[in-house]
């Protein structure tokens, strides 16, 4: 069980570098990618809706206090779009989920709740419209963090495929 | 009874694990400004910048650039004094001569180098390679060489945290130069504005925008952006400026922190209202 958890934490350290050092080189217009997500997400399709729930939680403390961030912002917003991404979950549908382009699918949509749900427990400014958050806050960064798993599709194993 | 609670936990189990997580976060969001808190984040933060600032040193091989540090550093002082200049020649003489004490003390610069970034539309920050042991103190500004770049929030031994202006918890007390027109600048998640400022002002697009003489989170004439619209309410009777930095934020890689908090208790309640 720990080993289960000890995994996504030991790919989470240099995925945590790597989204803090390099994501914003290639960031458009503060629209970045969120690898953690990523990861949680290949998690959670992998094991299912309640180990997804935590792994965001334990993932989402973890990722707060070493950016330098609000600390539960990123805690609230893992936690409910593992959640979600939960609903996608399994036994039966693992490979498919994961190694065809349905995974994209999944992520494209998690993702711009994650970010949604980021910018709007995140933003103390209140003037800015829902639908320019749900653009710009939510559906952009989701479709960037889509285009990110795309090395887990082609990379994966595909068996019985 | 106790069979039907535990048909209920079984079958709501990951129902009932979503809200007492959901919970728990909004209650740490909550509490983020509390001692304990800090502390948390202060030590997560200063162990874990070592393997930022390893891999941000390994990334900027490329765009080696430390001959040109001390340029910068002087680019940047002279950016201050340019600023000073072009506000004295907007005024009178008898004015100049008022406020001469204040604006002819020069800021003693720290350099330092971001080291990671948080990219988000709301919660702009940026974690630099100095600290408390370069006696940087929470509360100092930070600025390029072009302007205005944010302020320290939060402090390491080795590390601090910069809330940019593209953080919405941000608000600072500017003026416009030209006339003397002051303000509130706020991040609104899209665009830095200023708002409501009264149509009867003169407010030119193009008109350069700089840190007030009221705040005292920051010393005053630190040159921040350009008006590059207005827009009337409803009424027709106030503005709202959009402002664009002179520093470009999101590309900044060199960063200078200005070493002064000219008040303790007052800057300690501007950033209490901060929080």
């Amino acid at each position: 069980m720990i080993i289960q958890y000890l995994k996504p934490i030991l790919f989470f350290i240099p995925l945590a570098v790597i989204q803090l050092v390099i994501v914003p080189l290639i960031s458009i217009n503060n629209i970045a990618p969120n690898l953690v997500f990523v990861l949680i997400t290949y998690f959670a399709l992998k094991h299912g809706q309640t180990y997804g729930t935590l792994l965001g939680f334990i993932l989402g403390f973890l990722f707060d206090i070493i950016s330098g961030g609000l600390i539960g912002a990123f805690m609230f917003s893992f936690t409910l779009s593992a959640f979600v991404v939960g609903y996608f979950y399994g036994e039966n549908k693992i490979d498919i989920n994961l190694s065809t382009y349905f995974f994209l699918f999944i992520l494209f949509i998690c993702g711009s709740i994650n970010s949604f749900l980021y910018a709007a427990v995140s933003n103390s400014n209140l003037s800015v419209s829902l639908f320019f958050m749900i653009i710009e806050e939510g559906i952009l960064p989701g479709l960037y963090t889509a285009l990110f798993g795309l090395p887990i599709v082609i990379f994966q194993p595909k068996e019985g495929m | 009874m106790r069979n039907f609670f535990r048909r209920i936990v079984s079958d709501f189990k990951e129902y009932l694990l979503l809200i007492v997580l959901s919970v728990i976060s909004l209650t740490v969001l909550s509490l983020n400004e509390k001692p304990a808190a800090k502390h948390l984040k202060t030590f997560a933060l200063g162990n874990f910048a070592v393997l930022n600032e390893i891999t941000s040193s390994i990334t900027s091989i490329l765009k080696r650039d430390e001959g040109r540090d001390e340029l910068r550093n002087e680019n940047a002082q002279l950016m201050l004094e340019l600023n000073r200049l072009r506000k004295y020649k907007s005024e009178n003489e008898e004015l100049r001569s008022m406020i001469a004490f204040k604006d002819t003390s020069k800021y003693p610069l720290i350099p330092a180098k971001i080291i990671s970034k948080l990219v988000t539309k709301s919660q702009g920050n940026f974690i630099i390679n100095k600290g408390s042991d370069n006696e940087i103190k929470k509360g100092m500004p930070v600025v390029n060489d072009k302007g205005l770049v944010g302020l320290i929030m939060d402090v390491t031994e080795n590390y601090s945290v910069v809330q940019n202006l593209y953080n919405s918890n941000l608000s600072i007390a500017v003026t416009l130069q030209r006339t003397n027109v002051d303000g509130i600048l706020n991040y609104d998640g899209y665009n830095l504005i200023i708002k409501d400022i009264p149509t009867t002002y003169d407010v030119q697009i193009g008109d350069v925008i700089e840190t007030s003489d009221f705040s005292s989170l920051f010393p005053p004439s630190i040159p921040v952006g350009t008006v590059s619209k207005k827009e009337s309410n409803i009424l027709g009777l106030l503005h709202n400026l959009t402002v664009l930095p002179f520093a470009d934020i999101s590309a900044a890689n060199n960063l200078f922190v200005i070493k002064v908090i000219p008040s303790k208790q007052i800057n300690q309640l501007e950033m209490n209202l901060i929080k």
